[in-house]
């Protein structure tokens, strides 16, 4: 970028920085505005009322609350550690491999990124519902809508993910890396373990984050596949959302938005790790 | 080479080449194994129950009878209230992917156009937002927007809604150079400028992202080069610029479209009961009115333009978003 | 086996991926101790050659062996041999005395041992000092130096190199080669060498095979190469050369394009054969008209470009049907004739080679 023609000057260059400033207004100041009424002593949720921390203690009493956050947390835990695994498996035998339907389950593992939520949503429940009718009938066991279904339906869309985010990692690392850990007399196994795995790393971290966060996130599919016993964090605030906003819901949101933040931060440094670009 | 005895082998032929390319193939195979009988599970299965039940009838009780397949499902999709609702969702998702695509593409620019230290700055604080909880972010501009909340309060104090009385207030004869949305300006809560607000604030970062990295990826001295060729600044944009970033631009306005299309949290926190959409209206069918294959249908319709939309991103040589 | 065995011999030796042949039924000896390089234009399945010695690729067809054991259907880690790869592939996250110790640990050598003998081949590649580095805080030669190193460091049978130096600029790729060469002398091993660039393989190496399309064309030392090229490519990508198109004619003369009959050892070659005529630019003189030496075969043209190259001049005569490219020593007092005017080109009768077209 040498040149001075790839810079717009005049009225051209004031356009675009004045945009990005918007830009960046219209992205922070909403998320600012959210954390400072969080802090409000009014039980109306946008107008100032002084300072106070009480709705983060009425969150922290409120049972139905804080038995929610324990599923969220729960649930992304195991459906990122099992989708992490999966993916990852999947991405070195597409990458590394040719086989023969490796095509057809190329855009199987598409699929789920780019479908819709609610279509998503509507096929798990339409599934769960049917498959376990089927198994209760014939099995005579008790299965019911819940933990289990949650955390399956986030696997779902989470391989995929993480799938793509290290197939793009092992695209970007030299073939001839692994052949020379070969040349050096290590099986199959101890080049994958000493010299595959390590450069690997950043990328599956990357996963692990997107996963982590795509759980964390849900709503819609969660919400289909819940059961009546209990739900994710997200899911209890949007149907309290719908009842009508308080105060309660501006202090849950700040703390999801604080874990939110807390997970951008870990990608910033996987990212730094990996010595790459942000988008990379 | 120390200590390693080699096995003894054999001659290559044509059959221990074709042994060994299927003993890796099975290495592949059995490494996606795992994944592949998951999604095939987890996936593929529900996707054929949910296009299963779209052919089936709805029974007197709320339930589904799996028997007497019928398009009765999407024979209602030509129901006026259906239709509706449909050519609403096409077009919310329409002009949301119009603003993101006008709103980014300068922003994208301007990015890319920056020493790489302020890139990566500026590139973080774009990921910010894209992995900012949704929900949360769209609850944001519910408080900002409440009733005597602080849109209310700016709305007050610049007097916009004294400037748009007086717009609607305009003669007849200039009325048809308002958009009639601005209506809903000084409250746009629960109305279609509430949902396009929020669509827009929840994926813009998905149409910034690839459209910097199309961005980037171009020399950009093949716009000194235009300049250089007598190119004035638009043309140079127009003939140069945006063929280049073409796929960015497919692959943003698809990732913004398709959720978009299907959205169902930002309609119903910043949404009315009026303006039922796509997304709200599947949901409506499973939880509600238990009509669960029209419900099916429509969701395969979803699904339909989905895949129509991802064939024209790789036609138009795209590769995974 | 008694007879003294060949380091690695390709018997009949055929690469297939899908429909294209990479390599086409070759047969190659290379001798223990020899330094041997496989030269051709990229795409010519050198590499591939380097490669299925290496056991990266598996032949579709044939025999291969290293001194004497047949290993052509051995997974690389289980074949005496290793490899310094194009792109060098040190490990990014070791550094490199890890690098270099890295296999002899995969063959569960010690530590303590494996450490030792990495720094004794470190020093040995000049990189002692440096063992706490890691690969990117080298430079490109340094890297090379690892590279080699780390090949090394496991007293291979077979040391193959992948185009090793391309990556390197001019100089430093001069000094490499010098030091490559004195490095195998003194450890002895067979080196197979890949590369494209015939400069290099005619210096550095005991013997050149010369591959192009998949097949293996010629192998002799650089010097049987050069002076005796068996067929039109050969002749072509070793050094400059003009190729005079032409007919073996029953006398022992060539019939060249425009009539002229020019004595030439015709090796044996049946008459009607068409060859070519392949004359080094050094190996031709220019005349004024009238004064070449009588009994030399010799051609006339017009003088049409002066390429001036310091120590040399290349003088472009052009034939009624080609152009001649002619090599005259820059001595003192030297001047070319003008431009346009007409050149005889002769030759001694044993400077022209007559290669198979």
């Amino acid at each position: 970028m040498s040149g001075s023609t790839v810079k717009p000057k005049g009225p051209v260059a004031a356009a675009l920085t004045v945009n990005a400033f918007l830009v960046y207004a219209f992205f922070f100041l909403p998320i600012v505005i959210l954390a400072v009424f969080s802090f409000s002593d009014d039980r109306l949720v946008g107008r100032w009322g002084g300072f106070t921390t009480s709705w983060y203690g009425e969150f922290w009493n409120d049972t139905e609350l804080t038995s929610s956050l324990w599923v969220s947390l729960r649930v992304a835990a195991v459906s990122t550690v099992i989708s992490v695994v999966l993916g990852t498996m999947a991405a070195l035998g597409l990458e590394r491999f040719r086989w023969k339907s490796q095509r057809f389950f190329d855009s199987v593992l598409y699929l789920p990124i780019i479908i819709p939520d609610v279509t998503m949503a509507v096929m798990m429940l339409l599934f769960f519902t049917w498959g376990i009718d089927l198994t209760n009938e014939a099995f005579g066991t008790n299965f019911a809508k819940g933990f289990a279904t949650i955390t399956l339906s986030h696997i779902a869309f989470s391989i995929s993910f993480v799938s793509v985010v290290v197939r793009a990692r092992l695209a970007g690392m030299s073939l001839e890396l692994e052949e020379a850990a070969r040349d050096l007399y290590a099986s199959r196994w101890k080049a994958f373990r000493h010299v595959t795995f390590p450069q690997i790393v950043p990328g599956i971290a990357g996963g692990a984050l997107l996963a982590l966060t795509l759980s964390l996130d849900d709503v819609v599919i969660t919400q289909f596949v819940a059961g009546p016993g209990g739900t994710t964090l997200p899911v209890r605030v949007f149907s309290l959302i719908r009842k009508g906003v308080t105060p309660v819901i501006n202090a849950v949101s700040v703390v999801m938005l604080v874990a939110s933040l807390l997970l951008v931060a870990l990608s910033v440094a996987v990212q730094r790790l990996r010595g790459g670009s942000i988008t990379g | 080479m120390n200590g390693v005895a080699p096995p003894p082998a054999v001659e290559a032929s044509p059959e221990t080449e074709r042994a060994a390319l299927r003993a890796d193939a099975w290495r592949g195979f059995l490494l996606a194994a795992p994944a592949y009988v998951y999604l095939m599970v987890f996936f593929v299965v529900p996707l054929g129950i949910v296009t299963m039940y779209s052919f089936a009838t709805r029974n007197r009780q709320g339930g589904t009878d799996l028997q007497g397949w019928n398009l009765d499902s999407y024979a209602r999709l030509d129901e006026p209230i259906v239709r509706t609702i449909l050519f609403r969702s096409l077009w919310l998702a329409v002009v949301t992917t119009v603003i993101c695509l006008v709103i980014a593409y300068p922003f994208a620019y301007f990015i890319a156009t920056r020493r790489p230290a302020v890139r990566n700055v500026m590139l973080v604080f774009v990921m910010i937002p894209f992995w900012t909880n949704f929900l949360v972010r769209n609850y944001a501009w519910r408080v900002i927007l409440e009733n005597d909340g602080i849109w209310n309060d700016a709305v007050d104090a610049t007097g916009t809604d004294t400037l748009v009385d007086w717009l609607l207030g305009l003669p007849h004869w200039i009325q048809w150079a308002i958009p009639n949305w601005i209506e809903h300006l000084p409250s746009p809560l629960f109305s279609e400028v509430g949902i396009v607000l929020g669509l827009v604030y929840g994926f813009l970062p998905f149409m910034i992202l690839p459209l910097y990295a199309a961005i980037e990826r171009i020399d950009l001295s093949l716009i000194e080069a235009s300049r250089d060729l007598y190119a004035s600044g638009r043309q140079t944009l127009r003939r140069v610029l945006i063929p280049l970033s073409m796929p960015g631009i497919v692959a943003g306005s698809i990732l913004v479209f398709v959720p978009s299309l299907g959205a169902y949290v930002t309609p119903q926190i910043l949404g009315g009961d009026k303006e039922t959409l796509l997304g709200s209206y599947i949901v409506v069918q499973f939880l509600t009115a238990r009509n669960w294959p029209f419900g099916a249908a429509l969701s395969v319709v979803l699904v339909a333009v989905m895949l129509l939309a991802t064939r024209i991103h790789f036609r138009s040589g795209g590769r995974a978003l | 086996m008694t007879v003294p065995e060949a380091a690695v011999a390709l018997n009949g030796i055929i690469k297939r991926f899908g429909d294209v042949t990479a390599v086409d039924r070759v047969d190659l000896n290379i001798a223990d101790g020899e330094f041997f390089a496989l030269l051709g234009p990229s795409g010519c399945g050198k590499t591939t050659t380097l490669r299925m010695i290496a056991g990266l690729e598996f032949p579709t067809e044939g025999s291969l062996r290293i001194f004497g054991d047949e290993v052509g259907t051995l997974p690389p880690d289980k074949r005496p041999v290793n490899t310094v790869f194009q792109s060098y592939a040190l490990f990014p996250h070791m550094t490199v005395i890890q690098n270099v110790a890295f296999g002899l640990r995969m063959q569960k050598v010690a530590k303590a041992e494996a450490n030792e003998r990495a720094l004794e081949a470190i020093r040995l590649v000049k990189m002692d000092g440096k063992e706490a580095r890691r690969p990117h805080q080298l430079s490109g030669g340094q890297q090379q130096r690892v590279a080699l190193a780390r090949a090394l460091v496991n007293s291979p049978k077979v040391l193959l190199l992948d185009e090793p130096l391309g990556a390197l600029d001019l100089k430093l790729r001069q000094e490499m080669q010098r030091e490559l060469k004195t490095l195998q002398r003194e450890v002895g091993i067979t080196f197979v060498f890949v590369t494209h660039d015939q400069e290099e393989a005619l210096t550095m190496s005991d013997r050149i095979g010369v591959m192009n399309d998949g097949e293996l064309l010629q192998v002799g030392t650089p010097e049987e190469i050069y002076e005796r090229p068996a067929n039109r490519f050969v002749a072509d990508f070793i050094g400059q050369t003009n190729l005079l198109d032409g007919t073996v004619e029953s006398d022992g003369t060539v019939c060249l394009r425009n009539g002229a009959r020019v004595p030439v050892n015709t090796q044996s070659l049946a008459a009607g054969t068409p060859v070519a005529v392949s004359l080094r630019p050094e190996r031709a003189q220019l005349h004024q008209p009238g004064q070449q030496p009588a009994d030399l075969p010799h051609v006339t043209g017009r003088l049409e470009q002066h390429t001036y190259l310091g120590n040399a001049l290349v003088l472009t005569v052009a034939l009624d049907w080609m152009t001649l490219d002619v090599r005259v020593e820059n001595l003192s007092g030297y001047s070319a004739p003008a431009l346009g005017t007409e050149v005889v080109v002769s030759w001694d009768r044993d400077a022209a080679v007559v290669v198979r077209a």
